[in-house]
């Protein structure tokens, strides 16, 4: 694949994934949506070195914080940290089967979701639910089916 | 043999700041973001730009609800008919209250004249349509079609036909933010319509609606009182409903008490709001230029 593809490909798999945050879900499925932007920054860091993903998650955040209407620079610095901790430990990552990087994981999505919801705190939106670890559960699950449509997708250009 | 692709190999010395340094300097950015977007409005124009830059990705992720209701309002001849039928008999309704209604404004007029008061008894308005709410769930925020090209000011109420939905809190040129009343970041002065007792009802963040907080012990508040809006502090036209006390509750050795109010505005239904201008702008608002064509202005009939 060459770069001018990679770059497409990232780019309209960042916009589907601000666009999955955003689309209309009922209120009782609304608090346990993925955190799609943070799912796709961490494959792209998992897999494309050759990507600034570190910048692009900075950008991603400042545009969820508009679209949103929180506190500018809220999601950007959580994106920003996601995608630290994934290149970091990228060396292991590569190493486990698909389920052991799915639970390896998780704390990082965990850390996400306090982030969220202290910087929340702290800007006076007071937001006390236990609702609000719902996410790390769903991202979880959702994390394989990201994984593995993302490697089929890249794959599939490449064989011909 | 090496299977990997030219561009695969990774540089054995990396040029460039290192990734440790990068994430520091980018947080450091959003860390001073967050503290600045926080203290002031500074940052207003940044926010209302990005917004219009990414007003196209609003629009495509709001068309899977669009088509829904597009496949929606296809109907049968008989619901059509029924509801015909219906609206025809609400009419009815509503146009013999307005005959009444008509008279008691006269005499008002008139009362008012005679106690040379300069209050008005209708307010500006203007149709607006709510393109988007918010998808974070802990967040009652919906975006309305209209902006600061229509005249929209920041602060401007907003209401539905049956009570007061919210306040603008964002604008662009062709769209705005607003808060609803039982977002928890919100608070709206009412007043007891019984009583006239005057208090604050702040939104709890949930579906069950408002909180009267610190009301003295022996207030006069009763289940099923009904809240109207003050206009004290001028942001909010006075005298539209805004909930019903459902609940009043004594906390054991506590000086104050506290209430709970229903909205009486169909937050999460319909998709038409209404931006009332109230007769004094906001202190923190920005008034609008000029008033725009689309306003309508609802009555000539202004005392003076």
């Amino acid at each position: 694949m060459n770069t001018r593809n990679l770059y497409l490909g990232f780019i309209v798999s960042m916009l589907l994934a601000l666009l999955l945050q955003l689309v209309p879900l009922p209120d009782w499925l609304g608090a346990a949506r993925p955190l799609w932007p943070a799912l796709f920054l961490a494959y792209w860091a998992l897999r494309e070195p050759r990507i600034s993903t570190l910048f692009s998650g900075f950008v991603t955040g400042l545009a969820l914080d508009v679209l949103f209407g929180t506190v500018l620079g809220q999601h950007a610095l959580g994106l920003v940290l996601v995608v630290y901790f994934v290149e970091r430990l990228r060396g292991i990552f590569v190493l486990f089967p698909l389920w052991q990087a799915t639970f390896a994981l998780i704390p990082v999505w965990a850390a996400y979701c306090f982030l969220m919801f202290w910087i929340d705190g702290s800007t006076q939106h007071q937001a006390n639910v236990w609702l609000r670890w719902l996410p790390v559960l769903s991202t979880t699950l959702f994390w394989p089916l990201v994984f593995s449509v993302m490697e089929l997708l890249r794959q599939a250009p490449e064989d011909e | 043999m090496n299977s990997l692709h030219e561009t695969y190999r990774r540089p054995l010395f990396p040029r460039g700041p290192g990734l440790g340094f990068r994430t520091f300097v980018l947080s450091a950015i959003s860390l001073a973001l967050i503290f600045h977007d926080q203290r002031s409005d500074n940052l207003q124009a940044v926010r209302e730009s990005l917004a219009v830059a990414l007003t196209p990705l609003v629009w495509v992720a709001s068309m899977p609800s669009r088509l829904l209701d597009a496949a929606g309002d296809i109907n049968l001849r008989e619901t059509l008919q029924t509801e015909n039928e219906h609206l025809k008999d609400a009419l009815l309704k509503q146009e013999v209250r307005l005959q009444k209604m008509d008279a008691l404004a006269a005499e008002n007029r008139r009362l008012r004249e005679l106690l040379a008061s300069a209050a008005q008894l209708e307010d500006q308005v203007l149709i607006a349509e709510i393109v988007a709410i918010n998808q974070d769930p802990y967040r009652h925020q919906i975006t309305l079609n209209k902006g600061s090209r229509n005249g929209i000011y920041r602060g401007q109420a907003l209401v539905d036909a049956h009570g007061v939905m919210g306040q603008v809190v964002e604008i662009a040129p062709y769209s705005s933010k607003a808060l609803l009343i039982t977002d928890p970041n919100h608070g709206i002065p009412v007043e007891v319509n019984r009583t006239g007792l005057q208090t604050i009802a702040v939104g709890r963040g949930d579906e069950r609606g408002l909180r009267l907080p610190f009301l003295p012990s022996n207030a006069d508040i009763q289940v099923g009182d009904l809240l109207v809006s003050s206009s004290l502090g001028g942001r909010f036209p006075s005298g539209y409903p805004v909930g019903e006390v459902y609940e009043v509750k004594h906390v054991a050795g506590e000086h104050f008490m506290e209430a709970y109010a229903r909205p009486r505005a169909r937050l999460n239904q319909g998709r038409q709001a209404l931006l009332v201008w109230s007769e004094s702008y906001p202190v923190g608002g920005d008034p609008p230029e000029e008033t725009a064509e689309e306003a309508v202005p609802a009555d000539a009939a202004t005392t003076p």
